[in-house]
């Protein structure tokens, strides 16, 4: 197998890596899209890291894969039951497992839902994991034991940091910003550690490193990194903390160009984002509106006991949906989903829509969504609405929401009890933008090329060919023929091969384990960190 | 019994040791104060510190231990519609007792 490397650069998008090439920030990812081919590559319907990091691993659409959200949850009769996502809930073979059975060796490094993770040939190290549950969650047995040995390595920096991220539950005060940055900049290194002691100690065939800070830096600080936005006339503070962001695109930019350098000159190098970013100005409260339109009652807490209802008041405000479900028959029930439920009369369901109802109500409630407009302006503010089959068509896609909404500058919605619905942001912070990057270099790889807009599901396929191997047939993407250079492609013409393998657990929906109070406030509070949540 | 066994049959000291083995290898990385050998009587939350993303992973330890997924965990977790405030071992024993032969 042709050795191959992926970098995955969570929420990288050409809008801020453009200007920092051009700026010398980072010279070393000047010189490789210079040297190689690049395109922007189109995230999933809703630009989010599960559903399209998967979508990545699998080659496959969300639909088929089953992820649409961090989140998993089902309504049982009169009660609303969420989980975390895990490795188990995947419902189509990853690149590891394929590339595994075949003989070759993998490696895929802070990669999300990898936990618990599959018995490849090769390590896997799970990304949003607790340092408290890496050493059990590492493939192979072992492995955690050698990082261990490794001067500097630090498992809670490397892991995600639920009190850190707690920290940041109203916000991160201005004199936090630069701790922020700085953390994230020491677990770059730390993961950049890590995969040089695997490129150099293991065997490998695939290696891929996720590095997920882009994503978190652009959260906080994309109005001191995009230029347009950033202010003409910046104060000390805000000039700062731009040069601190800087910096964190600074070392990750040497991190970048020490693994291509131990990858070696043979090795084929690809850089993917899961998504872009962009700024976002406004927030739609769509459970606001759907409980103006009569769709959604908010559960009373007027008639609750004292302590249950301090709980009750609790649950709302860390953002989680507490409604009256008699009376309920739309909701959203997470920000990060973008999506809108319909409660449809059933097994699970004893109120709501009927069955013989469910299309006219769906396209009514379209229609008041397409005319939701800006108080100020009179604009529609959702740009689209995709319905279940049209975005996530496929057999696994009994998650997704009923009706997805890209919002005008793609902001995510606000599933909380406030007003006005319409709310306009203080000043403009990140969100996750459709168009991603795509960058390649290595042997066959054309020198200096823009190829046409990719999509994600298409890098799947484009590594395989990379690898030598067949492509699976099952496979939604396409191999890019346009990045490789004509008389490489030419003299190595792909082959389709067998379909993937179906996964062991298949068949079954995972379990639903209701999350604590405790649980729901981390989760929320690595969401509204992140800024998915108000 | 050893791991990759079958645990349809298993007794209640299988169980036990299977559980124990699993908490076991969860908590070794985590400076707990706890002093003595987990058992029976040892509590998740006020013995070992558990916190609720730990009960989460537990959960996916005991399905992949015992290799049965959906166990109605719930059933552990929750007692007349609240959340408990303490998994005792032994309680786990006794759920897993329950499911794992039916």
């Amino acid at each position: 197998m042709h050795p191959t490397l992926l970098i995955g650069l969570d929420g990288a998008t050409f809008t801020i890596l453009d200007p920092l090439m051009e700026d010398g920030t980072m010279p070393f990812l000047r010189e490789f899209v210079h040297g190689g081919s690049r395109a922007k590559l189109m995230s999933t319907p809703n630009p989010l890291t599960p559903p399209a990091w998967i979508t990545l691993e699998t080659g496959r659409t969300p639909g088929n894969h089953g992820v649409f959200d961090f989140i998993w949850a089902e309504e049982r009769k009169s009660d609303h039951y969420f989980t975390l996502h895990n490795f188990r809930d995947i419902q189509c073979e990853t690149i590891w497992s394929i590339v595994s059975r075949q003989n070759g060796h993998v490696c895929s490094l802070n990669y999300p839902m990898m936990a618990p993770p599959p018995p490849v040939a090769g390590c896997i190290v799970p990304g949003l994991v607790s340092w408290k549950h890496l050493r059990r969650n590492m493939h192979p047995k072992g492995l955690y034991d050698k990082f261990k040995a490794l001067p500097g390595f630090n498992a809670r920096e490397l892991a995600w940091d639920f009190d850190l991220e707690k920290k940041a539950e109203t916000g991160i005060p201005e004199e936090e910003y630069e701790h922020w940055v700085e953390y994230h900049i020491r677990r770059e290194q730390l993961w950049f550690e890590i995969t040089c002691y695997i490129l150099k100690n293991e065997p490998w065939n695939l290696v891929s490193i996720l590095f997920d800070g882009p994503d978190k830096i652009s959260h906080m600080g994309y109005r001191f990194l995009d230029p347009a936005v950033f202010p003409k006339n910046p104060t000390n503070w805000e000039v700062k903390i731009r040069q601190l962001c800087l910096e964190f695109f600074r070392k990750l930019d040497g991190f970048m160009e020490e693994i291509v350098k131990i990858a070696g000159p043979e090795t084929r190098v690809f850089m993917a984002s899961d998504h872009g970013f962009g700024p976002s100005r406004e927030v739609f409260r769509v459970n606001s509106w759907l409980h103006s339109k009569g769709y959604l009652t908010w559960k009373d807490l007027s008639q609750l006991e004292s302590d249950k209802k301090k709980t009750a008041q609790r649950v709302i405000d860390r953002h989680f949906v507490l409604l009256d479900w008699k009376k309920t028959t739309a909701y959203a029930r997470s920000a990060t989903s973008n999506g809108i439920y319909i409660r449809v009369i059933g097994d699970s369901c004893l109120t709501g829509v009927k069955p013989e109802n469910y299309e006219s109500f769906r396209d009514q409630l379209i229609t008041e969504l397409q005319d939701v407009r800006d108080p100020e302006t009179g604009m529609p503010i959702i740009k689209d609405i995709l319905k279940k089959e049209e975005a996530f068509p496929g057999k696994n896609n009994k998650q997704a929401p009923d009706l997805t909404l890209v919002m005008r500058d793609h902001s995510f919605i606000s599933i909380m009890d406030k007003k006005p619905i319409l709310y306009k942001r203080p000043y403009v912070e990140g969100t996750h933008y459709p168009a991603g990057i795509f960058l390649a270099k290595g042997p066959g790889i054309r020198q200096g090329k823009i190829a046409p807009r990719m999509s994600i599901k298409d890098v799947t396929p484009c590594l395989m060919y990379s690898l030598g191997l067949d492509i699976p047939s099952d496979f939604e993407g396409k191999v890019p023929a346009e990045i490789f250079s004509e008389n490489y492609f030419s003299s190595n013409p792909y082959k389709i091969g067998k379909e993937t393998m179906p996964v062991g657990s298949g068949e079954q929906l995972p379990q639903a384990v209701p999350l604590t109070t405790d649980e729901e406030k981390e989760i929320y509070e690595q969401f509204k960190a992140l800024g998915y949540v108000e | 019994m050893e791991e990759n066994e079958n645990f349809e049959t298993a007794g209640r000291e299988d169980i036990l040791a299977g559980i124990i083995e699993v908490v076991e290898d969860l908590t070794q990385d985590w400076d707990l104060e706890f002093e003595g050998a987990i058992n029976a009587e040892t509590g998740l939350v006020g013995d070992l510190d558990f916190e609720s993303i730990d009960i989460v992973e537990f959960v996916v330890a005991i399905e992949q231990y015992f290799k049965k997924r959906g166990l109605p965990f719930e059933e552990l977790l929750m007692e007349e519609g609240r959340y408990v405030d303490e998994i005792k071992i032994k309680d786990t024993v006794d759920f897993l007792f329950k499911h794992l032969h039916g």
